[in-house]
């Protein structure tokens, strides 16, 4: 991968507020960090850098930032954009050293028309989107790029069956499907995800009974709102009940809640 | 088949709001081209199956499909002629909470023109502005 000369200028705005006004004013504001050097706030020319990811073909872009005529060498690591309009809000790079070597997730593409698409009428599936890869920083490549024109209904492309470019090792699981044409949808099956149920209700997991003893659960002995009480304001509800309800009956809460609900209505007509 | 929760701890639910914009679940995740919504709303089981079925059937059993949102919330509706009152009305249906940039179907396997006809198929059916989006143009 060649690096890219990108401009940059030291930024002092950190807070929200200010960082806001930046953006309007057509900067992003970044920042850069990792190698011998302290992590640094910049802020890059926003045409420039989304002309830049427009370009390429992944967002692993490897810059020559240049800060106060001084020049570092960094990966463009994390690139913040605005989930509705695409906007780029904000961009992180990770300064490496042009002798050592990194570490990235890189875009797998694959190109061609697979014979078990072809042929077949199957469907190819992408499993892993991203791969991870180790490489010096010249030699990463924006992309990996597969060619399926081979791949026949049900097979799959493993990582391991991947030929790296030179000078990039690709790390994981050999074993994992990156790539596979999976069988065609039959009739059957179609119609079985087209089927209308029967509208079933609900399962719950709590719910209250509906039949008026709403709140009926058994009282417990160790309750202690169980017990009706004489001067409780449910049993209280009727003068005729009051009189019913003695000091020390240990009615259950469900009389009690009973009730309420049914002297509320009388109250209300009164 | 309209989708529905199938095991609920409590029937019925607050509204909840639904102001902001959606930040989980605005990427193009398992496809290649998806449908990004761009206004907010409620969206009905019955369309989310209205809209599921117009991309099965242009898509004419190629490629795949997801769907993105599920309907888990519970909307509930007053019978007719009932005075105001008596407590929180029956369950009528289910709802998915759509925010702008909600990503609502995704499909691969097929062909760019196909998935366009498909996802602008299934946005007649539903009630809000979309607009297609893909995995390598955030903004097309």
């Amino acid at each position: 991968m060649k690096s890219v000369l990108l401009n940059a200028f030291p930024r002092s705005q950190t807070r929200g507020r200010k960082v806001k006004h930046l953006r309007a004013a057509g900067r992003i504001p970044a920042v850069v960090y990792g190698g011998q050097s302290k992590p640094e706030n910049l802020e890059l020319v926003s045409k420039e850098m989304e002309d830049l990811i427009h370009h390429s073909a992944s967002e692993n872009i490897l810059v020559d930032l240049a800060v106060d005529k001084s020049k570092r060498l960094a990966l463009v690591q994390e690139v913040q954009h605005h989930p509705l309009s695409g906007k780029v809000l904000h961009v992180d790079f990770h300064e490496v050293s042009e002798t050592e070597k990194v570490t990235v997730m890189v875009p797998v593409e694959s190109i061609g028309e697979a014979a078990g698409v072809k042929t077949g009428g199957g469907v190819l599936e992408h499993v892993l989107f991203k791969i991870k890869v180790r490489a010096l920083p010249k030699d990463l490549p924006e992309q990996i790029i597969v060619d399926v024109t081979s791949l026949e209904l049900g097979k799959s492309l493993h990582l391991g069956e991947i030929k790296a470019p030179a000078g990039v090792e690709i790390l994981g699981d050999k074993k994992v499907t990156v790539i596979s044409v999976a069988l065609p949808k039959t009739e059957a099956e179609e119609a079985a995800e087209a089927a209308v149920p029967a509208a079933g209700d609900v399962e719950m997991l709590k719910e209250k009974k509906e039949d008026g003893t709403e709140g009926a659960a058994p009282a417990k002995p160790g309750d202690k709102a169980a017990p009706a009480k004489a001067g409780d304001k449910a049993a209280a509800g009727k003068p005729g009940e009051k009189a019913a309800a003695k000091p020390g009956d240990k009615a259950p809460a469900a009389a009690a809640a009973g009730d309420k609900k049914a002297a509320a209505p009388a109250e209300k007509k009164k | 088949m309209a989708l529905q929760p199938a095991k609920v701890k409590y029937r019925k639910m607050h509204r909840g709001n639904r102001a902001g914009i959606a930040y989980r679940g605005s990427t193009v995740a398992f496809g290649e081209y998806g449908l990004m919504a761009l206004e907010r709303c409620w969206m009905d089981a019955k369309q989310i199956e209205a809209a599921r079925v117009s991309i099965a059937r242009h898509m004419k059993r190629h490629g795949k499909m997801w769907i993105r949102i599920f309907p888990q919330k519970s909307f509930t509706k007053k019978p007719l002629e009932t005075r105001m009152g008596k407590g929180k009305a029956p369950v009528e249906g289910w709802v998915a909470v759509v925010r702008p940039a909600n990503v609502l179907f995704e499909v691969d396997g097929v062909t760019e023109a196909i998935a366009r006809e498909s996802l602008r198929l299934a946005a007649t059916k539903l009630p809000i502005k979309t607009k297609f989006i893909s995995r390598h143009h955030r903004a097309s």
